[in-house]
């Protein structure tokens, strides 16, 4: 071992002495005689040298005496010296163990400081470790969680879909249902309509029919009261004529007679038989009168009675025929309602637990309601939805602020283990230091051992340690102040990113709430315009109407007009067969007469209300047939006026529209056409 | 045209309501062309809106009243297009229309330029003969409706009956651009059946 203090170097003189009292003091006043020999040299080794070899007379003893007792007092006062000296070492001495009890208590207290340190060193370590596997599990109980929370949601998720793929096929169909069912209530509607139509129609041209065949009845009655009338008035003629006939056979018989009396009086003039003549010419003549009249009457009986049945004829085959067509309508529209029954009641069938159509709107109540339902029920889901959203971010949340920290942890970890590393490196210089210090006092020791003391180096000594301990407490508290200060930053920092952990929280619920928001006003949206799109509508509010094919109402029109001028024509015959009755029966009808101008005034009525109408349908057949002839120019850009009288058209006509049923072949025909004429000419 | 103060581009109920005619008629026949309803012969080129337009040979294409536009009773007009046999529904071209009610109850005029409302009818206009590029071909000869949504008031003149909507299941929809007179603003939309190709 290399020794700090050199050992004090060997004086040749003193060293002797010096050495030569401890001896002398050690031995037991064993007085020694300097003798410059070399064998003495190395007295300390051998003090215990035999005096055997010294010699000395009476005048060198009393010299040697003298000088012995000089150098006693000498070494006396050198042993007072060194007794001094020894005393002030002594004290160094003493002051060096204070300094060095102070020093050991320091180093111990030094020591006690790194146990401590190293304890705490263990505590935060274990604390360390400690909140380090509580942020584990910590961050293990929250992957658990949010993996349960992703399944729930998956789970959500699956039946959010579900309920709304039922939901929608639910709507779709209840939409599909209300559909069909307003279609077909429209429909029903409409026939309803139609029907009611059909029905105040018939009605009103039963009511027409009741009233031709009472007026056909009282004109009947009429022609037969004025027949019988005729025939009375007639047969009165014949009594008349009759009763003349008689009257002039009996004149006869009586001229007979006085033509009988006067051949005895022979008194024959010519102007007798004459007269005679002229009164058989006369007979002749009533007879051939009364012949004539009785055929007429017959005659005139015969085409009255067949007039009438003629008429009782047109009037029963116009009523068949009327009839035969509103039967044909009938059973037409009866097949119509028929499949349209057929085709309720397989809808019907084919929705479930509808068995007749009162349960339609029942079912549709139902439907309705669990249209209603389920979209409760979609909205509870989506708000379950939502709050499980809600809840994923906050665990991602969660997730993420334990992530940062366990980040700040790992951090604080690395921090401590830098602190570990330097407070290691503090304790290894702090051994060092001791391991100096322990050599140090070692050598104090030595030099407490060997009485030798040198000032200097146990003050140089003690300069250093006292040095290096300042050093050591500078180092110590710059070491604290660097750590308060980091400690400090570090708590800053921590609060500043809690902050902005915070702010970047809110600002990110912020942004997902919007963002839900608008995803479900872009949903409503598009909602929106594919129901506008798909042309739904409110029937409360709104009505559809067709812009009709005016061809039918003309159709119609047309009928009706031609139904009414066959009705004016009868009208116009009957009065014409009633004006040559009239004039027929001559004066014998006056009584009839004013019965007849009544009827013929209503008659004359209905006729003018009937050409009323035919003038009005004909203006609107007019409009009708001009729109219609503006729409198929408009349609097939042609127009053609009485084509009927065109054979080439009306060849076309029937080649293309009636046979093969293409008006764009017409058409084409015509444009190709017209373009030959054109560039031919 | 009505009765428009071409200065001071004020616009009154009539005035929108025949621009507002003119365009449907218009509209129409452009349709008829570029969806092939009705042969090219049909058709006279005439210059409207700044475009070549073509018409049926008329004097006359009016296909709505303007009695309804000016009653402000007028909510739609759908111009149906459908397959002459099967009478099956397969586009629909819908013009919705938003009426400014205070114009109609109270007859005051609003400002806005001619030029500005007839650029906007041509952007439609372009849109409608640039629809061929993605709507379905009409391979079967087809006819075509016209339909009027109007309030439930409204007296049924005799051209016109009652009807069903005439609506496509599942369709295909494509919105257009709008036009607006400041009293009478019109949406356009056209709505068709799902091409089996396009469904492959």
């Amino acid at each position: 071992m290399i020794l700090r203090t050199p050992p004090p170097k060997k004086q040749r003189a003193e060293p002797i002495l010096h050495e030569s009292p401890s001896p002398q003091v050690a031995s037991e006043g064993r007085l020694v005689i300097y003798e410059d020999n070399p064998l003495a040299a190395p007295p300390p080794e051998s003090p215990h040298q035999p005096s055997d070899h010294l010699l000395c007379t009476y005048q060198c003893r009393q010299m040697v005496k003298a000088d012995f007792i000089d150098a006693l007092s000498n070494a006396e006062k050198q042993i007072r010296d060194y007794q001094s000296k020894l005393e002030i070492l002594n004290e160094n001495l003493s002051k060096a163990e204070v300094e060095r009890k102070k020093f050991r208590d320091q180093f111990l207290y030094a020591e006690q400081e790194l146990a401590a340190a190293k304890g705490r060193e263990q505590m935060l370590h274990d604390q360390l470790l400690k909140e380090v596997n509580d942020s584990q599990e910590r961050f293990k109980k929250q992957l658990e969680t949010n993996n349960e929370l992703k399944g729930k949601l998956q789970n959500e998720l699956n039946l959010r879909k579900k309920a709304e793929s039922s939901a929608a096929s639910a709507e779709e169909k209840a939409a599909d249902i209300e559909g069909k069912l307003t279609q077909f209530s429209q429909s029903i509607e409409r026939e309803k309509k139609q029907l009611q139509n059909e029905l105040s129609q018939l009605k009103g041209e039963s009511k027409l029919s009741i009233s031709r065949i009472s007026a056909d009845l009282e004109r009947t009655e009429f022609r037969a009261n004025s027949a019988e009338k005729e025939s009375e008035l007639l047969k009165e003629q014949l009594e008349d004529l009759k009763k003349q006939l008689n009257e002039c056979l009996n004149q006869k018989s009586e001229v007979e007679k006085k033509m009988s009396s006067f051949t005895f009086q022979e008194v024959t003039s010519s102007e007798s038989s004459i007269l005679i003549k002229h009164l058989q010419e006369e007979l002749r003549n009533y007879e051939s009168e009364v012949r004539e009249a009785r055929k007429l009457k017959s005659s005139h009986e015969d085409i009255e009675l067949l007039k009438a049945k003629l008429l009782e004829e047109k009037g029963r085959r116009e009523r068949a025929e009327s009839e035969l067509s509103k039967l044909q309508e009938q059973q037409i529209c009866l097949s119509n309602l028929e499949k349209e029954l057929s085709l309720w009641k397989l809808i019907m069938k084919d929705i479930p637990g509808v068995s007749c159509p009162e349960d339609i709107p029942v079912k549709f109540a139902t439907l309705q309601k669990e249209v209603i339902a389920s979209t409760m029920k979609i909205g509870e889901t989506n708000a379950r939805l939502k709050q499980i959203e809600v809840g994923l971010d906050a665990a991602q949340l969660a997730k993420q602020n334990a992530e940062a920290e366990a980040a700040l942890d790992k951090e604080k970890a690395e921090i401590l283990k830098s602190e570990v590393k330097r407070i290691e490196l503090m304790l290894s210089m702090v051994t060092e230091e001791r391991n100096k210090l322990s050599n140090a006092i070692n050598e104090l020791k030595r030099h407490k051992n060997e009485e030798a003391g040198d000032e200097v180096a146990s003050g140089t000594v003690v300069q250093e340690l006292e040095s290096s301990l300042a050093k050591k407490e500078s180092c110590i508290k710059e070491l604290e102040r660097s750590l308060h200060e980091q400690k400090e930053i570090n708590d800053r920092q921590h609060n500043e990113i809690k902050m902005l952990h915070d702010r970047l929280n809110n600002e990110a619920r912020r942004i997902k709430s919007l963002d839900r928001e608008t995803d479900r006003l872009r949903s409503e949206i598009s909602l929106l315009e594919s129901k506008l799109g798909h042309g739904d509508y409110s029937a409360s509010n709104t009505k559809v109407l067709r812009m009709v094919n005016t061809l039918a109402v003309d159709n119609e029109a047309k009928q009706t007009i031609e139904a009414l001028q066959t009705e004016l024509q009868k009208t116009k015959e009957k009065l014409q067969a009633l004006e040559e009755l009239k004039s027929q029966s001559g004066d014998t009808g006056k009584l009839v007469d004013s019965y007849i101008s009544e009827k013929i005034t209503k008659l004359k009525e209905q006729i003018a209300t009937l050409e009323k109408r035919e003038e009005r349908y004909k203006t609107v057949f007019a409009d009708r047939i001009s729109v219609f002839r503006r729409a198929c120019c408009e349609l097939f850009g042609y127009k053609a006026n009485d084509y009927t009288a065109q054979p080439e058209i009306s060849h076309q006509v029937d080649i293309f529209v009636r046979k093969l049923n293409s008006i764009p072949a017409f058409t084409a025909n015509l444009t190709v056409e017209s373009f030959n004429r054109r560039t031919l000419s | 045209m009505a009765s428009r103060t071409v200065a001071k581009d004020i616009i009154t109920l009539r005035g929108s309501a025949a621009i507002v005619s003119e365009f449907f008629g218009y509209a129409a026949n452009s349709i008829l062309y570029n969806r092939g309803v009705y042969p090219e012969e049909s058709f006279a080129k005439v210059k409207k809106y700044g475009l070549p337009m073509l018409l049926t040979q008329d004097e006359e294409n009016e296909i709505v009243g303007k009695e309804w536009l000016e009653a402000g009773k007028l909510q739609r007009v759908v111009m149906v297009i459908m397959s002459k046999a099967t009478k099956e529904v397969l586009e629909r071209w819908n013009f919705s229309i938003e009426t400014d009610s205070d114009v109609v109850e109270k007859g005051v005029s609003r400002e806005k330029s001619d030029r500005e409302i007839m650029r906007e009818i041509q952007a439609i206009m372009r849109q409608i003969a640039s629809s061929i590029t993605y709507l379905p071909c009409l391979d079967e000869p087809c006819v075509f409706d016209v339909l009027a949504y109007t309030d439930t008031d409204v007296p049924v003149p005799f051209t016109w009956i009652e009807s069903d909507p005439k609506l496509i299941a599942n369709p295909q929809m494509v919105k257009l651009h709008s036009f607006d007179t400041k009293i009478h603003k019109v949406d356009t939309l056209v709505s068709y059946k799902n091409d089996e190709w396009d469904e492959q």
